[in-house]
């Protein structure tokens, strides 16, 4: 079977920077497949080269076995594609918006209006049909990018950060309508994301770091394999700060708030409250999360997702 | 659940690349149209340049002993300003809706356009038609105020009046596009019509007339060198002297001059604005 998307030795350079190294992975058609990585790990460069925006310096990217470079037009209908930076027209409508896309894509009259209302529904914008975008909520416009993607039937639905800026509520919402769509339209879906617990419900995780893939694996076995148990806690003190990381030096690592320590062993957890458990407070424990599975690939934090983008001006 | 396609769709069908382009079209047509201040500019333009400054000057244009020179214009300056304040409001229209590029590249919208299976071609076409449209439809504003200028307009001239028009706006939107494209940010419209729309139009002989009665030599002891060269060298001077050609049969320069620049203003403009755009 041909893969949804084939990239095969994929590298890109910006300047002295290298921001991908020798990149080779398949995603097979109908999978969720998730990009996971922290600022500057090369994420959106890649989606860009996937999506014919960016040029990679060496290898290929076939989508179904189209190849980007040779045939980017050709590429590009198989894709939709949801970026980072919101990329609505704020002036006109919603179905404007959508009407346009379905144009631009070359999809049939009658078919493009069919899409157009049930992708509204999917997403739960029908009522908002006829309102100008600048007056939707963050989570609305959201929506209202994946709808879009969607209409000319592209088959993949590639998103950079698509719930990035949005609150909880909203986050969860827009995965509800994102795996609904996929059950329905049977889409290959092909994320980046910050947010670990995004990732936990995806058929694959490459987790890249420096434009390298470090990992590449189900978040089953990624876990299974990587993921150690993790306590979170703040120190009462600067003294207790300094005596756990004095106890325990291999096992501690800062935190932006205070600190993180892996559990070695079962009996760790018991000894270290009845030392330290009056001593410290907002304890919690990381249960083989993908982000202990980031930690100990790489030895660091994920870090805080990109800023939204700011810019709501007045066009 | 549907099962999930595995096979890739073929290339756009040629008659999409129409529609494609019509949607593009479409967005710059919509905006233009909800964009009140724009509107507001496109109607009083012409009302100022027209009704205040026209009848306000009109008494001091005829003909004058300067020296030994004489100038004859057998126009009053209403009627000499008029075809100019067409191309004025032409050319705000134009170069405004093509640095609406610039606006669209800060967005993001750009990006939507440009993961389409659109050619740049035929992005770049709807663009720039989308911009004439807008761009005609301001020039037509001026044409209402034909009575008040004193211009009668024949129903014979308007036909090529409008293709005159029309190659003027394709050329000036193109042109836009290739500002906008070596612009890395946006500093506000103002900078645009300072820079380069007014200094284009005032170098174009459009508010005062290079008397085609008088020789060379005459017309340096008028006027200093260098202002003659820019205007000679300007090629709206021509959109202009073509405009006036069709509207109040007058033209300072040989009549044939005006439809060869502005062509070659349209297609060197639009070959030069894909070459920019091919680049994103």
């Amino acid at each position: 079977m041909i893969p949804a998307i084939s990239l095969q030795g994929i590298s890109k350079h910006y300047g002295e920077r290298q921001a991908l190294t020798d990149i080779s992975l398949d995603i097979a058609p109908g999978e969720i497949f998730a990009l996971l990585g922290p600022n500057g790990a090369g994420k959106t460069t890649l989606l860009h080269i996937i999506c014919t925006i960016l040029a990679a310096d060496e290898g290929t990217a076939r989508i179904f076995g189209v190849d980007v470079v040779r045939e980017p037009a050709r590429a590009r209908r198989n894709l939709g594609v949801v970026f980072q930076q919101n990329s609505l027209d704020r002036r006109l409508t919603v179905t404007e918006n959508l009407e346009f896309h379905g144009l631009v894509h070359g999809v049939p009259h009658k078919l493009r209006r069919a899409r157009i209302k049930e992708l509204l529904e999917a997403v739960d914008l029908a009522e908002r049909k006829n309102a100008l975008v600048e007056t939707l909520s963050a989570g609305m416009a959201r929506r209202l990018e994946i709808a879009r993607a969607l209409v000319h039937d592209a088959g993949i639905l590639v998103m950079d950060e698509p719930t990035v800026g949005l609150d909880p509520e909203s986050r969860q919402a827009i995965w509800h309508y994102i795996d609904n769509l996929r059950r329905e339209l049977g889409l290959t879906i092909v994320t980046t994301t910050h947010y670990v617990e995004e990732v936990e419900n995806c058929d694959t995780v490459c987790i890249l770091d420096g434009g390298r893939i470090v990992a590449l694996d189900s978040p089953q076995r990624l876990r299974a394999r990587h993921g150690a148990e993790y306590i979170r806690l703040v120190p009462n003190d600067a003294a207790v700060e300094a005596a756990i990381k004095a106890a325990y030096p291999d096992l501690v690592s800062p935190l932006p708030n205070g600190l993180l320590l892996r559990i070695p062993d079962a009996g760790f957890t018991k000894a270290f409250l009845a030392e330290y458990g009056d001593a410290v407070s907002e304890l919690s424990f990381d249960r083989q999360s993908l982000e202990s599975v980031f930690l100990a690939l790489t030895g660091r934090h994920l870090g805080r997702p990109p800023a939204p983008s700011g810019k709501g001006g007045r066009r | 659940m549907t099962t999930p396609r595995t096979t890739p769709k073929g290339n756009l069908p040629p008659l999409a690349l129409a529609g494609g382009v019509y949607a593009i079209w479409l967005r710059e047509v919509k905006r233009a149209v909800r964009d009140r201040g724009q509107l507001i500019g496109g109607i009083s333009r012409p009302l100022l340049w027209v009704l205040v400054l026209g009848i306000g000057l009109n008494p001091y244009f005829r003909g004058e002993v300067y020296g030994q020179v004489r100038f004859v214009i057998p126009y009053t300056y209403l009627q000499f300003i008029f075809p100019a304040v067409i191309v004025l409001n032409i050319m705000y229209t134009s170069v405004q809706s093509a640095v609406s590029l610039i606006w669209d590249r800060e967005f993001g919208f750009l990006r939507e356009v440009l993961v389409s299976p659109m050619p740049r071609l035929f992005v770049l076409l709807g663009k720039v038609l989308g911009g004439v449209t807008v761009a005609m439809f301001h020039g037509c504003l001026v044409l209402v105020l034909a009575r008040f200028a004193d211009v009668a307009i024949a129903p014979a001239s308007i036909a090529y009046g409008l293709f005159l028009m029309f190659l003027l706006a394709f050329g000036l939107t193109s042109l836009g596009i290739i500002i906008a494209s070596r612009v890395r940010s946006f500093e506000g419209f103002g900078v645009f019509s300072n820079a380069v729309i007014l200094p284009l139009y005032f170098l174009s002989s459009s508010i005062f007339p290079l008397d085609p009665a008088l020789s060379r030599a005459q017309t340096l002891i008028v006027y200093p060198e260098w202002l003659v060269m820019l205007i000679e060298l300007n090629p709206i001077t021509y959109a202009v002297d073509a405009l006036r050609g069709n509207f109040i049969g007058f033209n300072q320069f040989a009549p044939h001059l005006g439809i060869i620049v502005l062509t070659s203003m349209a297609v060197g403009f639009f070959l030069l604005a894909f070459l920019e755009f091919r680049k994103k």
